[in-house]
C-alpha cells in the first residue's frame, strides 16, 4: 500500500479552508478508520502501514489545530490565497507571506511593508498575537518605540493580563497600534481580541 | 454501473440492479427477494433473476418450489425467449427467473451465451430487474455486476465479508480497465494486477495506475476515466450494533483513499430474528413480518435506491 501523499489537508480529506470543527471531525473519524481493529481497513493495510497512517494523521492534526502553526504551514505550502475562505475571509497572501520562513519576499527587512493587513482567524488572544509577531521577527521593543505604547502594556496584551490593562476605550487604541505594527488589520484584530477577552466597554 | 447498453427493440428494463457480495452466506438472496418484494409493493414492475448459476435458491427465499423452467433452459436454447422462463411469484408485480441449478457447468457459460443473456435481460419490459449474483469473483459474475445500472455490494460487518468485498471490487474494476486498455502491454499490466502475487508489486488500482504511468503515459487517461465512472454501492446487511452504521461510511472512505474507487453507501439492514425464522419456514420475512426492523430497513433501501435518494458519493 502506498502511503498517501499530499499535504496535511489531503491526508485528512479536507479542504485547506476547513473549519476547526471539520478538522476535529476528520481527525476523529480517520483515527478510528485506521484503528487496530477497524474492519474497513484491516485487509487494505498491514498493521505497520495503519500505524504509520495514524502517526501521519496525528502530525497533521497537531499542526492544523494550532492556528499559528497552521498559518505557517499554509504559507510555506503556498496554500494561502487571497480568497481562502476559512481564515477570516480576506487573506492578502502577500502580506503574510512576507517574512515567514521559506517564502520569498522582496522586502529585505522581512517586515510587512506596503502590503495589505492580515486578518487572523478567531479566537484572537495574546498567545496568537505573540506567535504571529514572533513569526515576523518583530521585537516588542521596536513596537514600543514606534507606537509610544509602554512595553509593559504590550507584554500584558500578549500575556492576556486583562486586569492589568487600561480600560477598553484605551486598550482598543493600543491594540490597533500594535496590530498595525505587525501587519495585522487594526480594526478587526482589536475587535477580535476584545471579544475574546470578554472585556466590557464602559461607555464611549 | 455504466451507460453502455446495447440497443434493444421493444421494451427495455428501465433499471438493472445487481447484488454482488463476493462471499456466500451473508443473506444476499433473501435481501434480493425482499428488495424485489418491496419495490413491487411500491407499484414497480419487478423481475428477480437468480444469476447464481451454480447455487440458485432465490425461489426458496420467496416460498416457492423449484420452478420447472430456469435461466439454464434459456442459456442452452431449450427455449427461445427469455420471457419463456419467467414465472409468477404469487406477489403482484413481482416475477422470477430462477437460476440454473439443474445442470452442471452453468456457472461457466461461454462468452457468446453470456452476451445473449445480458442483452435479453436488458430488453425485458419492466421497471426494475434485480440480479442476485453468486459468490466469488468469476468473470461471469462480474460481467453481470458490470452491466447493471446500480451495482450493490452486499456485505456484513465482519472481516471476512469485507475482505471478499474489496477483492470483488478490485476484480470488477480490473475487468473494466482491461476492456479499455489501449495496448497489449497495458492489458498485460492489468492482467498482472489481477493476480494477488504479481511480480510488479501492484496491490491496488492506485498502484496499477502508477505502473501504467511508467509504461505509457498516454494510457493513463482512458484508465482514469474508467475508474472515475465506476460507482459501486455498499449495502450492509445483518447490522447488529448502532456503531456498525459508521462502517458503511468508512468503507467508502477507505475505497476512495486506498483503492481509488468512488463508492457510495446505500444503507444498512439490521439483524433481525424474523429473517431466519421466516426463511426456515421457506417464507419471506418482509411478507410475514412487515413491521419488523429488517423489513423497515429494506423498504427504506428500496425507496432510496429507486428514488435516487442517498446515492450521492459521500465522504465521511
Amino acid at each position: 500500500m502506498s502511503v498517501l501523499r499530499g499535504n496535511h489537508y489531503a491526508l485528512m480529506g479536507i479542504e485547506p479552508g476547513a473549519t476547526t470543527e471539520q478538522i476535529e471531525k476528520a481527525f476523529r473519524y480517520l483515527i478510528e478508520l485506521y484503528g487496530d481493529e477497524a474492519l474497513a481497513t484491516y485487509s487494505l493495510l498491514d498493521p505497520g502501514e495503519a500505524k504509520q497512517m495514524r502517526a501521519q494523521l496525528r502530525e497533521a492534526y497537531d499542526v492544523l489545530r494550532e492556528p499559528m502553526r497552521r498559518l505557517e504551514y499554509d504559507v510555506r505550502h503556498g496554500l494561502i490565497s487571497g480568497r481562502a475562505p476559512s481564515l477570516g475571509g480576506e487573506l492578502p497572501s502577500a502580506a503574510f507571506g512576507a517574512g515567514v520562513g521559506g517564502v520569498d519576499n522582496d522586502d529585505k527587512t522581512g517586515r510587512p511593508g506596503r502590503a495589505e493587513p492580515f486578518v487572523l482567524p478567531e479566537p484572537v488572544n495574546g498567545r496568537v498575537l505573540r506567535a504571529f509577531r514572533e513569526e515576523r521577527g518583530i521585537r516588542l521593543r521596536e513596537i514600543a518605540d514606534t507606537t509610544k505604547i509602554t512595553l509593559r502594556y504590550l507584554e500584558y496584551i500578549e500575556a492576556d493580563r486583562y486586569s492589568a490593562l487600561p480600560a477598553a476605550v484605551y486598550l482598543r487604541g493600543f491594540l490597533q497600534e500594535y496590530a498595525r505594527a505587525i501587519g495585522l488589520d487594526p480594526r478587526r484584530t482589536s475587535e477580535a481580541y476584545l471579544a475574546n477577552s470578554g472585556i466590557q466597554e464602559t461607555g464611549e | 454501473m455504466n451507460g453502455r447498453r446495447p440497443g434493444t427493440a421493444g421494451g427495455s428494463a428501465r433499471q438493472i440492479w445487481s447484488l454482488g457480495g463476493g462471499k456466500g452466506g451473508i443473506g444476499k438472496s433473501v435481501l434480493a427477494a425482499a428488495l424485489g418484494y418491496e419495490l413491487a409493493r411500491m407499484g414497480k414492475r419487478v423481475i428477480l433473476i437468480d444469476a447464481d448459476l451454480g447455487g440458485a435458491n432465490l425461489h426458496t427465499c420467496l416460498g416457492m418450489g423449484a420452478p420447472e423452467k430456469t435461466l439454464g433452459d434459456f442459456i442452452l436454447r431449450r427455449v427461445e425467449r427469455i420471457e419463456d422462463v419467467l414465472v409468477e411469484t404469487g406477489f403482484r408485480g413481482l416475477r422470477l427467473i430462477s437460476g440454473a441449478s439443474d445442470f452442471l457447468g452453468a456457472a461457466n457459460i461461454k462468452h457468446l451465451q453470456k452476451v445473449r443473456v445480458l442483452s435479453r435481460i436488458r430488453s425485458l419490459d419492466v421497471d426494475v430487474v434485480i440480479l442476485d449474483l453468486g459468490a466469488g469473483t468469476a468473470f461471469n459474475i462480474i460481467d453481470f455486476f458490470l452491466i447493471s445500472d446500480v451495482g450493490l455490494l452486499t456485505l456484513v460487518p465482519e472481516p471476512t465479508s469485507i475482505e471478499s468485498g474489496y477483492r470483488f471490487l478490485k476484480a470488477a474494476l480490473y475487468r473494466r480497465l482491461r476492456a479499455v486498455a489501449p495496448t497489449e502491454a497495458i492489458r498485460q499490466i492489468v492482467d498482472a494486477a489481477g493476480d494477488r502475487k504479481n511480480s510488479l508489486g501492484i496491490r491496488t488500482p492506485l498502484d496499477l495506475l502508477n505502473t501504467v504511468a511508467m509504461e505509457d503515459q498516454r494510457a493513463l487517461e482512458p484508465l482514469r476515466r474508467e475508474m472515475a465512472a465506476f460507482h459501486p454501492r455498499f449495502v450492509l446487511n445483518q447490522v447488529r450494533d448502532e456503531e456498525d452504521g459508521v462502517i458503511g461510511h468508512q468503507l467508502v472512505t477507505a475505497c476512495a483513499r486506498h483503492l481509488g474507487i468512488a463508492a457510495a453507501y446505500a444503507g444498512s439492514v439490521r439483524f433481525d430474528d424474523t429473517v431466519w425464522k421466516s426463511l426456515r419456514q421457506r417464507r419471506l420475512f418482509a411478507v410475514d413480518a412487515p413491521t419488523s426492523q429488517a423489513a423497515e430497513d429494506v423498504r427504506r433501501l428500496a425507496r432510496a435506491l429507486s428514488g435516487g435518494e442517498n446515492l450521492a458519493i459521500e465522504w465521511a
